[in-house]
């Protein structure tokens, strides 16, 4: 069994040392070289004393751009720690017994990956975002409380020591037990990594001998502070330092996200921090609160989950702030709906605190109270799916530019729809009951933890990096990281609840050998994820130094459309000043509602009649193979569920006289929806309703999925017969929309290099 | 640049079958060449065993109800059992790997009783810690996937470097 210690120690050393390498590289490649010659003594000194003044700034800096680039770089720095735990975690999943890490390691790993992840990665990085641009969009001069701030952020990184020193003690005390004799070094070596599951559960967080337990809580308690800390500042913040100008009934819907998501912690964290110190109360002083004779272990789980369920909106609401603030940039149209937007985001802040025993459906309660929060939890879905609709309704007839952040975008929408959906259904008692502690549940958290959470963050990257560093990343390298990202997700977490759908539980190195091929398809998507971090990593690096400066006061060209909003503004008077740029002015402008729209004339192009087809045919096979990945999601899922019923899919072959086998079916399905289905949208495109591609595919995909309802039609009834259609309906649109995006994707792709320009 | 310098096979295709080569080249070589250097880093095919102290193992069953284990005497244990024993009990978290034979594995695997200087102590497996197995091709083949993966994912810069050469070529011509 490998050692943990020293394979993550030493995978994070190398990822540290990777990226010193690279920023120092490209630091010296971009300082013009005078002379090449040695490097003189005062060279040196006066090298040292920059670092110098530089760390002294950064220490103690109250400055919210600073502090929330600080947030961003720890945040990150995390994520990637947490990561690396997730890599582990799949490496283990490769081979069905536990024989790359112990059991105790593995769980060690899920341990330590969630509560990084969750707790110092999401809420960290989208800290920093606020910090960084909230004052912007609001017109305020700084946060309310700029030393409050610091000290809000200074308490993270102590916290992430606390939370995680297991592992650096476990490294520590390797390496010492080279030299020394175990006995004098006996702390370092009984300390280990947490591994009793990132809720803590008692009795076993109480049971469990490990110190690294306590000093696990005390970080906790610590991060809590840091939030509790962090999301009054931004309250305060909203309500006192407006501009001028700046109302509720106009306050951009990011800083409305922030202002809600602040809230929830306002009432959550201090919760958190209660049942912490009864948790420690209970390790070390003897008193009683989850012990069987006093509050019993069911009171933890209540506490936690009081906390948990509104920490999960915590985490999932900035990021939906953040998709409604960029996706309308780069579909051209004012976000649809801002008061309803507002509205869910209101809705889901208050009912959040109103769900949590969903967590606990499997523990024993009186069925009349479980009723009552299966019915809030599916009440729920409401919110969330007005933010969906309205997503897809300022898309619609919008002047889609297929750039990073739209796909990324575009993606989330996507991953959030499917993990949504599945969530609905984890909702429902019975069916908890059955998937509950199963790869289903980790397939569907993950669709949106890593789906909508995390995709949004890098879409927020990519969209502000002009106005942060005053240079373009490669843009090139970024769509190709974006479509890299969602295709990994969707292998990786589609996986998941195919598996966990069949039944096999979470929270095990040990599982039987028939799921070992899907199991290695999740590590591989899983390691996909990874690599396209990597990817997006070297280009926020790389392109700090190397980047096209930025050279017009409009980036984006937002102008055209309206959609000027104050932080672009504040970046324009900056480079007036500083730069003495001419203020970018556009063309055209229109208003961000009423798009021209171009004519769709669908495939275009020119040559010869031959080279059009054939041009047309593999754009269209490519186009109808993403797509029907993407439907497979839908209706694999469907099956599981069991309102679809794979038999349907024997009915296929047996039509084309082949054997009534569904994984032929499957395979037939696989190809006519590579083949037939996008030549017949080409053939019939011009005559649907819709200007815009998008559009035409959404109306031609529900249009063939009422065929499909009919053929696949197997005799379901009441909610069956209605989750039967939903699921169709929306797996054709994931068709319908996997197919167009492609296509369009494809054909800007040769627009541009028709065009003979590079992507700039 | 002129217009064929935009290649989608280049620019997207090939990075993208890097990207998922490289992917399966690490699932394939980590195992694959784990199983390779395993056996020299560690002992493995010989399981850990856990001890308790006696307080723990008095504790554990309950003061005089005589649990129905098998019981041993140090003496019974073979060489190397006595040596993990020794070292599990000097281990600050109780556990140590019997390096050596076992005969009394499927005792230590349901639980047992030692008696030790006068003492009693429950002793069980707590890892088996079996050798990994891989096919002998998969640390080789992955390694090479890894190394492709890397080529495709360079293919845009390359392209284009190479498209440059080209149409500088072209002019000088
Ligand atoms: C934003 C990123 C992520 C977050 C917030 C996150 C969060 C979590 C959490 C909270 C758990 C604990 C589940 C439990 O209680 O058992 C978990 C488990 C897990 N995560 Fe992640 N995760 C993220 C990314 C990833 C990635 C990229 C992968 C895979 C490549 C991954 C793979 C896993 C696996 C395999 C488990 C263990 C599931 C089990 O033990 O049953 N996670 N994750
Ligand atoms: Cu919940």
């Amino acid at each position: 069994m490998l050692n943990r210690a020293i394979v993550e120690g030493s995978a994070l050393a190398v990822l540290a040392l990777a990226v010193g390498l690279v920023w120092v590289r490209e630091r010296r490649a971009a300082r013009p070289e005078s002379d090449g010659g040695y490097t003189t003594r005062e060279e040196i000194e006066f090298e040292i004393g920059r670092v110098q003044s530089e760390v002294y700034r950064w220490l103690t800096t109250t400055d919210h751009r600073d502090i929330g680039l600080l947030y961003i770089f720890f945040g990150t720095a995390a994520g990637l720690w947490g990561g690396v735990d997730a890599m582990m975690l799949r490496t283990e999943l490769l081979t069905p017994p536990a024989d790359i890490w112990t059991p105790e390691t593995y769980n060690a790993l899920f341990t330590t990956h969630g509560l990084t992840m969750l707790i110092f990665f999401v809420l960290p990085v989208f800290f920093g975002i606020g910090n960084y641009v909230l004052p912007l969009l609001i017109g305020a001069d700084d946060m309310a409380f700029p030393r409050v701030n610091a000290v809000g952020f200074w308490l993270l990184p102590p916290a992430l020591i606390l939370v995680r020193m297991g592992l650096l003690i476990q490294v520590l005390g390797q390496v010492l037990n080279l030299m020394l004799p175990a006995e004098a070094i006996r702390f370092f070596l009984t300390m280990r990594e947490v591994s009793v599951g990132w809720t803590l559960y008692a009795p076993l967080s109480v049971q469990q001998p490990n110190p690294q337990i306590d000093l696990l809580l005390l970080g906790l308690h610590l991060s809590g502070i840091a939030t509790t800390v962090g999301a009054i500042n931004f309250i305060t913040t909203v309500v006192y330092e407006r501009g001028e100008g700046v109302t509720w009934a106009n306050l951009d819907i990011f800083s409305w996200n922030m202002v809600v998501t602040s809230g929830i912690a306002l009432f959550a964290f201090p919760l958190l921090g209660s049942a912490l110190v009864m948790l420690l109360l209970d390790r070390n002083l003897g008193t009683a609160f989850f012990a069987t004779e006093g509050g019993g272990a069911i009171l933890w789980q209540h506490l936690f989950w009081f906390w948990g369920h509104p920490e999960v909106y915590i985490l999932f609401l900035p990021a939906t702030g953040l998709m409604s603030l960029i996706l309308p940039k780069f579909v051209g149209r004012k976000l649809f709906g801002y008061q309803f937007i507002v509205y869910s985001t209101l809705g889901l802040g208050v009912l959040s605190f109103g769900v949590w025993a969903h967590h606990m459906f499997t523990t024993s309660a009186d069925p009349r109270v479980k009723l009552s929060f299966m019915a809030v939890s599916i009440a729920i879905a409401v919110p969330s799916a007005i933010k969906v609709f309205n997503w897809i309704t300022t898309m619609w007839e919008g002047d889609i530019r297929l750039t990073a952040p739209f796909i990324l975008c575009a993606g989330g929408i996507g991953t959030f729809i499917v993990g949504g959906v599945t969530g609905v259904f984890l909702a429902v008692i019975p069916i908890d009951i059955l998937y509950h502690g199963t790869y289903y549940v980790v397939g569907h958290f993950h669709l949106i933890v890593v789906g909508i959470i995390p995709f949004l963050m890098i879409a927020a990257s990519y969209y502000w990096y002009p106005l942060i560093t005053g240079r373009w990343y490669d843009t090139r390298l970024a769509r190709f990281q974006s479509l890299l990202i969602v295709f990994g997700s969707f292998v990786t977490f589609m996986t998941l609840l195919v598996i966990g759908g069949l039944g096999l539980p979470r929270r095990q190195a040990i599982y039987p050998p028939e799921y070992q091929f899907a199991q290695q398809i999740a590590t591989v998507g899983g390691y996909v994820i990874g690599l396209s971090a990597l990817l997006w990593l070297y280009n926020m690096l790389v392109s700090y130094w190397r980047g096209t400066p930025v050279t017009t006061t409009d980036p984006w060209g937002l102008k055209a459309t309206n959609q000027f909003t104050r932080e672009w503004q504040w970046f324009e008077r900056r480079m007036v000043e500083k730069y003495d740029v001419e203020p970018t002015e556009p063309e055209t402008t229109r208003r961000s509602y009423a798009p021209e729209g171009e004519p769709t004339g669908l495939a275009g192009g020119v040559g010869t009649v031959a080279q059009t087809v054939s041009r047309n045919a593999w754009m269209a096979a490519a186009g109808g193979f993403v797509g029907t990945v993407l439907m497979s999601g839908g209706l694999g899922t469907a099956i599981l569920i069991g309102v679809l019923d794979p038999v349907s899919f024997g009915e296929i072959a047996e039509l084309v006289g082949l054997p009534a086998s569904p994984a032929l079916g499957a395979v037939l399905f696989l190809v006519g929806g590579t083949v037939t289905w996008p030549l017949l949208f080409l053939a019939f495109s011009e005559y649907l309703p819709g200007r815009l591609l998008f559009e035409t595919g959404l109306v031609f995909a529900t249009l063939i999925s009422s065929g499909f309802a009919i053929a696949f039609y197997t005799g379901q009834s009441g909610l069956a017969f209605v989750g039967y259609l939903t699921f169709v309906v929306v797996s054709h649109w994931a068709y319908g929309i996997g197919l167009t995006v492609t296509f369009q994707y494809l054909k800007s792709d040769e627009a541009l290099r028709n065009r003979g320009g590079s992507d700039g | 640049m002129s217009a064929g310098a935009d290649s989608f096979v280049f620019q997207y295709l090939a990075p993208f079958v890097g990207v998922l080569l490289i992917a399966v080249g690490i699932a394939g070589a980590v195992p694959g060449g784990y199983a390779l250097v395993e056996p020299d880093l560690e002992n493995c095919g010989n399981p850990t065993i856990g001890v308790e102290s006696p307080a723990e193992t008095a504790e554990r069953f309950g003061g005089d109800e005589r649990p129905r284990l098998p019981r041993l005497a140090f003496a019974d244990l073979s060489t190397a059992e006595q040596e993990g024993f020794r070292a599990a009990i000097a281990d600050p978290v109780g556990e140590e790997q019997v390096v050596g034979s076992v005969p009394n594995a499927d005792a230590f695997r349901r639980g047992a009783i030692v008696s030790y200087e006068g003492e009693e102590y429950y002793v069980t497996i707590v890892a088996e810690n079996t050798c990994f197995a891989a096919a002998p091709l998969q640390f080789p083949l992955g390694v090479f996937a890894i190394a492709l993966g890397f080529l495709g994912v360079l293919a845009p810069p390359l392209y284009r470097r190479l498209v440059r050469l080209e149409q500088r070529a072209g002019r000088s011509e």
